[in-house]
């Protein structure tokens, strides 16, 4: 069964057209990534994934419950849009930590906050939950600090654990390393890789190729709009057939000589 | 003649102290309600309060305190104000809550707006309420934002009551000029200056305060 299978998906801002009909699936502890040029969409689907944008038309179903549905009319309430919200995680380009926060309150905060309703998440275990998080992200030294007294990269890894605590079936990343000074790139895609290995389910939308490389067990080229090319890393990276993701990926290449 | 002075003025400020702060107490919180209807996605409702805002921030608050005071008697007959100096402090006080109230309005719009929209995002896909992401995240990163020009707002409504006088509130400096009829003498006025000195003071000292509290982050 497939954990989460997305149908005929569009989505258009005013009118631009900016999904055009995507479809895909993925199963559970697959990493998948997503790549193409920037304005092919990639964002728009992890943020229509997460209901932080509603999708013109097309199904998402997680574990084959339905969450959104395109032909049905009518706008969804508020509290039903959160609920079905935390099937999914996502971890944001620019960290989006809370700064009156420290590190560990960051990650607590929403746990606490929904543990009233979520009884899969135990008030007196949240505390624990979290310093372990944090711990794998290798921040233990860190969990009493803010965020403006963190390095970028120690940031997103904060972030990272913020949003492993609620469980989400799929963790989502919009381009977790693009905000990053190079040095710092290597130890937040070490910690996604780590996930990876411990089968997070997970999507990642990137431009580091040779991490989607390693890590993904299917790339999804994306170009205006649609999925151009899909497979395995050796498939679309190694050896790709379809015309633009040759340009595409030639043109990555010539950027990092 | 000192202690004279002296007394006269601390019942002039009394009336001022009485004035800033139910002007606070009032304007605080209904310059929120105001920002909110100034960001109103109902254009019913935006409109009108940010032609009001236009208007009261556009206009000499010297100007409002005399229509506030004689418009209801003249135009409509009311005696709304009650006689004496009750009503002219009513007056005056609803006057200053709806000037500053504007301003406060537009201080918080200014403080809300400028918190990024990621903040609200990051609260959402961690499915937060959204009484929950304002209270829990946004609330306190505007409170931080709006103190300095909050403070400035404070000082001048410390000044500004002086413009009571024009409908009679005998406020402080109202009370150091009589002395110049009844007397002759000018450092009575001079007197109430370092009254307003040490009161803006004693505000900086407080604001600069409330600064260093919410420090911690940025």
């Amino acid at each position: 069964m497939a954990i989460l299978e997305v149908k005929n998906l569009k989505k258009s801002f005013a009118s631009t057209e900016v999904i055009h009909d995507i479809s895909f699936s993925m199963e559970e502890g697959e990493t998948i990534s997503i790549i193409g040029s920037s304005g092919s969409g990639k964002t728009t689907l992890l943020r229509c994934l997460n209901f932080l944008e509603t999708p013109d038309a097309g199904v998402i179903a997680v574990r084959d419950e339905v969450l959104f549905d395109g032909s049905v009319s009518g706008a969804m309430q508020e509290e039903a849009i959160r609920r079905r919200r935390l099937h999914f995680g996502l971890v944001f380009q620019s960290f989006n930590l809370f700064p009156q926060y420290t590190a560990l309150e960051n990650v607590t905060l929403a746990p606490k906050l929904l543990c009233r309703e979520n009884k899969n998440l135990e008030p007196e275990k949240i505390l624990a939950r979290a310093k372990e998080l944090l711990s794998e992200m290798g921040l233990s030294e860190r969990m009493e600090n803010y965020p403006h007294e963190l390095s970028g990269g120690q940031q997103q890894r904060v972030a990272i654990a913020r949003a492993l605590a609620l469980n989400p079936d799929i963790l989502c990343f919009d381009e977790p390393t693009s905000a990053l000074d190079p040095e710092l790139t290597g130890e937040v895609l070490r910690v996604i890789k780590e996930l990876a290995e411990n089968n997070t389910t997970m999507i990642i939308v990137t431009h580091e190729m040779s991490f989607a490389h390693d890590v993904s067990d299917k790339v999804i080229f994306m170009d205006k709009g649609v999925i151009a090319e899909e497979g395995t890393p050796e498939e679309v990276i190694d050896h790709p057939n379809n015309e633009r993701t040759i340009r595409f990926l030639s043109n990555y290449k010539n950027g990092n000589q | 003649m000192f202690a004279n002075v002296t007394l006269t003025l601390l019942g002039g400020f009394l009336q001022t102290l009485k004035l800033f702060v139910l002007t606070l107490a009032f304007a605080l919180p209904l310059g929120l309600i105001i920002s909110f209807g100034s960001m109103s996605k109902v254009q019913a409702i935006k409109v009108p309060v940010r032609f009001v805002i236009w208007v009261i921030r556009g206009t000499p608050l010297m100007l409002q305190l005399l229509v506030m005071y004689y418009g209801p008697g003249i135009i409509l007959g009311l005696n709304v104000w009650g006689s004496g100096d009750g009503g002219r402090f009513v007056a005056a006080l609803v006057a200053f809550v709806i000037n500053y109230s504007c301003y406060f309005s537009e201080i918080y719009r200014g403080g809300i707006q400028s918190i990024p929209v990621g903040q609200y995002e990051a609260g959402e896909v961690l499915g937060m309420t959204r009484s929950q992401i304002f209270f829990k995240v946004i609330l306190l990163q505007v409170i931080k934002r709006i103190v300095p020009p909050i403070s400035n707002e404070v000082i001048t409504l410390v000044k500004d009551t002086s413009l009571a006088r024009v409908i009679a509130v005998y406020e402080i400096i109202w009370e150091g000029q009589s002395f110049i009829k009844s007397a002759g003498i000018i450092w009575p006025l001079f007197y109430t200056g370092v009254f307003y000195l040490l009161f803006s003071g004693l505000l900086t000292v407080l604001f600069g305060q409330i600064e260093k509290r919410l420090s911690y982050f940025r």
